[in-house]
């Protein structure tokens, strides 16, 4: 465990040797924000009530976005795992007392610590900035669960998209392609534009069986409080079965894959 | 003639690339054409919900996605070489570019079109086509005026490009600046009213995204003043102007570090 501690410590001052680059990368974090707010302010500007939703739910649902992408989404094993499989460096993990996954993992939860205490530095400023009403849950146990199903959505994040970036040690010429249709669906079904419960109810219950609504729109519907507490503890017991899942499932390919692995790079 | 031709040859290189992985060219095909669905799907569904969002019709914003993704995807099929510059730079590679009988400003803009926004480009042209003979009806005249629109949205997005890599031959970084005007062309999926002032104030005349975007729609739906028209042509000519000043200023600062 302790290795991994060490791993985490220094995968955080790592963060800090590009300033410039994590400073234009949360900016566009925010800008990405701003289409989506707009959006929503001007459809409430002449309806009170968009699809059950009043416009503090909304506005709250759209400032939380931000959040819990920032949370879940910060993971630079996206951008370097692929590259490690195709050229070969992954040969220096095999030979280590460590777990490459797990490194990976704990990297990313540097990186997500950081983005974390950004995002809620410029949820503050552009709070400030638009001052929006912002209705959460009353419950103190539902945003609990909000926050712990955050987490969880968090790691099914990490296993999916490793599951996609794994196709690289069969195609180490291609490390992207897969993981760009995993990221362009979770772009609009993960709930970052648009809550999930504006789609038609069939597509929604399709959608259940799918990961993308785990990542964003569930843990933010506990969090204003869309569903009731029932409903929650449902979807959280829902997203620990996805998660227990999709790690075997990442767990089986990535032996197969090691398998088939021949550091064609080096 | 002699660039045109040299233009043509970058282009033929840049398909037979694209078609020597099929599958890829396929996968990333589908992902952009579902990306842009998707979008779609979601404004169509909006409007289940709503009549009008600031007073603009489903087919209206229907629209403005449309055309903000013919002008985006054109500007990504033909500058997509810009994505490439840095390490052209770094390398010291640059330094055989400068050395032909060709310019360096053509072959750094257009060294290498993208085809497979070429095929997804011709389905949003068709798509943009359809909506707007079934539901818009513009006048010849403002067909007219929007084909001109696009032209200056194209040179707007030129003349960003050409800032790009000017401001990469002295800083030797390109790629966030490339990034942030995505994501700053991005916000105008939505028309630049939606936005607030002053940001919808800096979004049209200080980072001429909304001139590249909404006016030309506009134009179409015969909402857009003639005084906004003339304004719009002026900024495209203006910044184009500028951006290739600034060009050359760069590359009398070249100085080719990396060779």
């Amino acid at each position: 465990m302790k290795k991994y501690w060490i791993v985490f410590q220094q995968s955080f001052q790592n963060e800090f040797v590009y300033r410039l680059n994590f400073i234009l990368w949360r900016f566009r974090n925010v800008l990405r924000i701003l289409m989506t707010y707009f959006l929503w302010h001007s459809v409430f500007s002449s309806n009170s009530n968009v699809f059950g939703y009043s416009k503090e739910q909304m506005m709250a649902y759209v400032f939380l976005v931000l959040l819990v992408t920032s949370f879940v989404m910060s993971a630079p094993s996206n951008d370097n795992v692929g590259g490690e499989i195709s050229n070969g460096t992954l040969n220096n993990f095999l030979v280590k007392p460590i777990s490459y996954l797990s490194y990976w993992l704990t990297r990313d939860w540097a990186s997500k610590l950081l983005n974390m205490l950004f995002a809620v530095f410029e949820f503050s400023l552009l709070w400030f900035l638009f001052k929006p009403q912002i209705y959460f849950s009353q419950s103190p146990t539902q945003l609990l669960l909000g926050i712990f199903l955050t987490i969880i959505s968090a790691l099914i994040y990490f296993v999916i998209t490793k599951l996609a970036i794994s196709v690289a040690f069969w195609t180490p010429e291609n490390t992207w392609g897969f993981m760009f249709i995993i990221l362009v669906f979770m772009d609009v079904l993960a709930g970052s534009i648009f809550p999930l419960d504006l789609l038609p109810k069939s597509v929604m219950t399709f959608l259940q069986f799918t990961p993308f609504p785990y990542m964003i729109y569930y843990p933010i519907a506990i969090l204003v409080g869309r569903v009731d507490l029932i409903t929650a503890l449902k979807i959280l017991l829902q997203s620990m079965a996805m998660l227990g899942f999709w790690y075997y499932v990442v767990m089986k390919v990535w032996k197969k894959g090691l398998k088939n692995y021949a550091a064609v790079g080096i | 003639m002699k660039t045109f031709r040299v233009i043509v040859r970058f282009s033929a290189n840049s398909l037979q690339q694209v078609l020597s992985n099929v599958p890829v060219f396929l996968l990333f095909f589908f992902s952009k054409l579902v990306r842009y669905g998707l979008f779609l799907l979601f404004l169509i569904l909006l409007f289940n919900g709503v009549t009008s969002v600031m007073g603009y019709s489903r087919e209206q914003m229907l629209m403005f996605y449309l055309i903000y993704n013919l002008i985006d995807t054109t500007a990504q099929l033909m500058f997509r070489e810009v994505y490439r510059f840095r390490p052209l730079i770094v390398s010291g590679g640059f330094d055989a570019v400068l050395t032909k009988p060709f310019s360096p400003i053509i072959r750094s803009l257009f060294g290498g079109p993208d085809f497979i926004d070429f095929g997804v480009l011709l389905i949003i042209v068709a798509t943009t086509i359809y909506v707007a003979n079934t539901y818009i009806h513009p006048s010849w005249l403002q067909i007219i005026l929007f084909l001109a629109m696009i032209i200056n949205s194209l040179l707007i997005a030129a003349a960003f490009h050409i800032l790009v890599l000017g401001i990469g031959i002295i800083t030797f970084s390109v790629d966030h600046l490339v990034m942030i005007f995505r994501d700053l062309t991005a916000l105008m999926r939505i028309p630049v009213d939606m936005f607030t002032n002053p940001i919808r104030s800096i979004l049209t005349f200080v980072i001429p995204v909304g001139i590249m975007f909404t006016y030309p729609a506009k134009v179409l739906f015969g909402l857009l003043s003639w005084q906004l028209v003339v304004v719009s042509f002026v900024f495209g000519g203006l910044s184009l102007y500028l951006s290739l000043k600034f060009w050359h200023y760069s590359l009398r600062q070249y100085q080719s570090a990396s060779s």
